[in-house]
């Protein structure tokens, strides 16, 4: 893969996570605004760079597995590119509330999270560093459909490492809405919140999505 | 002969003058005299010389005004629109309904200076009002009200609203934002021009390098500072799931200026900042254009809040005073006329009662109450006078009532502009489709010209003359009409006015100028005692009838159980005797074989005997015929919708040419009458001034009414005409006629300028420059053709 390509996909990867603000705080608001009352401001950073690291981890799995039992090069890189570029599509989609096939996926990898749980309330109320940082990394098995979008341009590094850097561009992403969620006004909070904005964050990924579509498509008419 | 002072018809039989530069002035009544002699006694006769003497003085002062005025001085009711200065001054702003024009602001400047303790005065022609600062030590306010009464003008406090003051600030913060925009785009500019025709020859890199750098910094305040509103409108459409113009606006403007920043960083490809200066300094321009106009429509229209000292009849142990809403206790009984608000929270004592809440709930219907229910301040009364015992005082309640329907007014969007809203949406969601096929197409074909041609896609289709082709318009009518005396609530006159085909017209106080002279009575009993009655029922009365009648007897009689029958008149109880005052009809109940004498149309009669019959009579208003024969002429076919009787009606249909009319109608009948016209596909404009004619106001297509009807009437009416002339139909009809045309023509060329140069830009053929210029040349000829009718 070459070093371009390779830095675009972060980008994307970051884009995804920064277009993502309204749905985060929509479907984490809740816990993260938890976590900043009665903490101290670094326990808030804690339990996201636990939320990050499970991001990574998992980005990791997915390139490392991508790396280990595909086929090198030729077909599986095509395949794995039209597969991200249809998964940003149907993130675009999620968020426009168009169309919402990515909450199957959720769906799918909930009973994933009732086993993790129950753990993950334990630790969010125990004080210490460790407990936070562990709780954090619980709240990243969360199912969620970002991540799974995410995820499928993880896959494309072909590389653990090149996974855990992409999903570490994706986290980097949602930090700002999950770290400052107890922070922000509320009018910030109802804006970004709003479904308007979050269709035109969808209806931005669309056209990225589409864009990369056509990139994909153009070579073979040269 | 005309008034010296008011230049008004001299009634016959008056004969008053003033002393003027040595000669003998007629006037017309003790109150222009004392006008015209504080005037010329104070030295300032220049104001007879330089005046607009088109238009009528009206002289609207009246003793009882005189002692009200004292209430100003009461300092809840100052702490309203009073400021205190830090230097012990107060200043407030008051309105002064009567200026026509320069001369009257210079003569009341100059009045005022007199006074000692003023500190200040400063007339606003234009939106009739003053500012006055004084030391309270040495002045009231109520004198500095009774020397405007002086000199004939009625001023009243006035407390500018919230919206009003925000439209100052946003004022401010545009021109702040034009000026950066205005200078930084000229520098821009002159660089552009340099750099494109080779004013410069041989420009070295270095230096094209360097003059980019120096666009760079003069557009960066234009961008993050003048553009500033466009983001917000974006950004709070996006939030609302709407699409506005701000949008692609924004996109451009922002997209235009990172990619000319990358570039100039990067040095290469091409800048366009004075494409994106000059188009924010040519849309800034819109809006503010915009905005004053908004800003003066509005100012006009809130004069009319002026925060009047609302009176309340208060019942006490010798009779009924007058005293301010204020001044109210809970437990006080009041008295409420017919037609008047509702001035605090209440008790009906009454057996019934008709009030209209619509102000409170925006229930149309009036509601029935029954005693001991409970009336609600801010709501009408409709029918007869009614007592109520105070429960709760609640000046808040009625003012904020008004001001919410002033509000509400203003805020309604004609449903043109509703349309127009709703195919802007669809326009603009088609231009970002556009401009996003536009991008791919590019790019897959040229990608290093994709980002230009979206751009310039994006400016030249920005759908600002398309927004601007109907605000632009309505305020223009509302200008003009405004400074012709007509006060526009809402739009609705352009709608109404392609397919007007009737125009019905109250006869009392509407064609005829509803101010009634006794001219002949005839009595079976002591005339003295008859008036004794007659004054005394009267005086429940806000018929214009019942004005002279009223006035027959100084020692009116004090009657209870008053009733009033809309339409036919009122019944009191006397000593145990009842009595009634009113129409033919309403007398005929109780004395089926009476026949009035021919004309006569006011009787009065116990349930014994029959005791006197009046004539009354009204003058046409002025400009009546030459009305009537203007809508004739046009294809306006005029009707005369009256309650008084056949003959009466008939005669003054005859004397204006007016074919249909309709006789004592009840106001159900008018309605019924008007709401068969529409049935039948006619489009119906309704003129008239009296709380009978209140409900068919409401109901024809636009209404029209005068500015001394009554408050029923105005609230309901679409239109009020300030000054007392028929002609003023024609006014508004002919300006209405205009911006329809204004309107047509701006969308016109909106539409097709917007949709021939999208594909002239889509396929590259328009740079973004020529674009920007293109957009701001289309918006400018429709604010230019707008402005048309801001000229007589």
């Amino acid at each position: 893969m070459n070093p371009i390509s390779q830095s675009a996909d972060l980008v994307t990867a970051l884009l995804m996570g920064l277009a993502g603000a309204g749905h985060c705080l929509m479907m984490c608001g809740g816990i993260a605004s938890a976590m900043g009352i009665n903490t101290k401001p670094y326990h808030v950073w804690l339990y996201n760079l636990g939320r990050v690291s499970s991001y990574m981890i998992i980005g990791a799995l997915v390139g490392g597995a991508i790396g280990f039992f595909a086929p090198e090069g030729g077909y599986t890189t095509v395949i794995l590119r039209w597969l991200a570029v249809i998964f940003l599509l149907l993130l675009g989609l999620y968020f426009t509330g168009w169309f919402a096939g990515l909450v199957y996926l959720e769906k799918a990898a909930s009973p994933v999270w009732r086993k993790v749980q129950p753990f993950a309330a334990q630790l969010r109320n125990k004080p210490g560093i460790f407990a936070t940082f562990f709780a954090g990394t619980l709240w990243g098995w969360l199912p969620c459909g970002m991540v799974y979008s995410a995820l499928s341009w993880a896959a494309l590094s072909g590389s653990a490492s090149g996974g855990a850097l992409t999903m570490a561009a994706f986290g980097l992403g949602t930090l700002p809405a999950m770290v400052a969620a107890g922070h922000f006004s509320q009018f910030l909070h109802n804006f970004l919140r709003a479904q308007g904005v979050r269709t035109a964050m969808g209806v931005l990924l669309i056209i990225y999505a589409l864009w990369s579509l056509l990139t994909l498509l153009k070579p073979f008419f040269q | 002969m005309e008034c010296f002072h008011c230049l008004q018809p001299v009634p016959r039989g008056v004969n008053l003058s003033v002393e003027y530069k040595g000669s003998e002035k007629t006037v017309c009544c003790a109150g222009c005299q004392a006008v015209a002699e504080t005037i010329i006694e104070h030295r300032l006769h220049a104001y007879y010389e330089h005046r607009d003497v088109s238009q009528l003085q009206e002289t609207p002062v009246l003793p009882d005004e005189l002692n009200d005025l004292n209430l100003y001085d009461h300092p809840d009711l100052q702490k309203e629109f009073v400021r205190h200065e830090g230097d012990g001054t107060e200043v407030a702003t008051l309105t002064i309904e009567n200026i026509t024009c320069g001369a009257c602001g210079w003569l009341i400047e100059r009045e005022l200076m007199r006074l000692k303790g003023i500190h200040k005065a400063i007339v606003n022609v234009t939106s009739r009002r003053l500012q006055v600062s004084w030391s309270p030590e040495e002045l009231k306010l109520s004198n500095i009200l009774r020397a405007l009464a002086g000199i004939g003008y009625k001023a009243l406090p006035f407390q500018a609203n919230e919206a009003e003051q925000q439209y100052t600030r946003q004022r401010k913060s545009y021109i702040r934002r034009l000026g950066v925009a205005g200078i930084a785009t000229m520098q821009v500019m002159m660089i552009a021009f340099g750099l494109y025709f080779g004013v410069v020859s041989d420009l070295s890199p270095d230096l094209q390098r360097f003059l980019w750098g120096v666009s760079l910094v003069f557009a960066t305040p234009v961008i993050l500072y003048s553009a500033q509103p466009f983001y917000a409108g974006a950004l709070r459409a996006i939030q609302a799931s709407r699409l506005n113009m701000d949008i692609p606006v924004s996109i451009a403007l922002l997209g235009a200026y990172s990619a000319s920043v990358y570039a100039t960083i990067t040095n290469t490809g091409e800048v366009y900042f004075e494409s994106i200066s000059m188009f924010t300094f040519f849309l800034l321009t819109g809006r503010f254009l915009e905005l004053l106009a908004k800003e003066r429509a509005l100012k006009f229209a809130t004069n009319r809040l002026t925060l009047l000292p609302k009176l309340a009849s208060r019942e006490t142990a010798e009779g009924v005073e007058s005293i301010a809403i204020k001044q109210l206790n809970v437990g006080d009984i009041i008295r409420v006329k017919a037609g008047e608000t509702i001035p605090a929270d209440g008790e009906l004592l009454n057996p019934q009662a008709q009030v209209d809440e619509s102000l409170l709930t925006g229930e149309s219907l009036p509601r029935s109450k029954k005693l001991g229910d409970a009336i609600i301040a801010g709501s009408i009364n409709q029918h007869s006078p009614i007592r109520v015992k105070v429960t709760a005082i609640a000046q808040q309640t009625v003012l904020a009532g008004i001001i919410s329907m002033q509000d509400s007014a203003l805020a309604v969007k004609p449903r043109a502009q509703q349309v127009i809203d709703k195919i802007a949406g669809y326009f603009i969601a088609g231009i970002l489709i556009i401009a996003v096929i536009t991008f791919f197409s590019w790019w897959w074909i040229q990608p290093e010209h994709a980002l230009w041609v979206t751009l310039a896609v994006l400016v030249a289709t920005c759908p600002c003359a398309l927004s601007l082709a109907a605000p632009t318009a309505l305020t223009g009518i509302i200008h003009r009409l405004n400074r012709d005396g007509i006060l526009l609530k809402g739009a609705d006159v352009l709608e109404s006015v392609k397919q007007l085909d009737k125009v019905c017209l109250d006869k009392t106080g509407t064609l005829t100028e509803g101010q009634f002279r006794l001219v002949e009575r005839q009595d079976s009993i002591d005339p003295k005692t008859v008036d004794h009655i007659v004054s005394g029922l009267e005086l429940f009365s806000e018929h214009p009838l019942s004005v002279p009648l009223s006035q027959l007897s100084d020692t009116p009689a004090k009657f209870t159980h008053v009733s009033n029958e809309m339409g036919a008149g009122l019944q009191g109880e006397l000593d145990g005797e009842v009595y009634r005052v009113g129409s033919e009809r309403f007398i005929q109940q109780w004395h089926p074989e009476f026949k009035a004498l021919n004309k006569y149309q006011v009787i009065v009669a116990s349930k014994k005997q029959v005791l006197a019959q009046f004539r009354v009579e009204d003058q046409i208003r002025d400009g009546a015929a030459e009305t009537i024969e203007w809508l004739k002429e046009n294809g306006y076919q005029p009707i005369i919708l009256s309650g008084d009787s056949e003959p009466r009606v008939h005669e003054l249909a005859k004397e204006l040419g007016i074919s249909e009319y309709h006789s004592g109608l009840k106001p159900e009948e008018k309605l019924a009458f008007v709401t068969e016209q529409q049935q039948l596909d006619h489009t119906v404009w309704m003129v008239g001034d009296g709380i009978n004619d209140s409900p068919v106001l409401a109901k024809a297509d636009l209404s029209m009414t005068f500015s001394k009807a009554s408050d029923l009437a105005q609230t309901a009416a679409d239109v009020v005409l300030m000054s007392e002339s028929l002609n003023q139909i024609k006014v508004v009809i002919e300006s209405a006629l205009k911006t329809r045309k204004v309107m047509q023509q701006n969308f016109t060329w909106a539409l097709v300028y917007n949709v021939s140069i999208l594909p002239v830009a889509a396929i590259g053929m328009v740079a973004p420059w020529a674009a920007a210029l293109g957009m701001s040349l289309s918006s400018l000829l429709v604010i230019g053709n707008s402005l048309r009718l801001y000229r007589k």
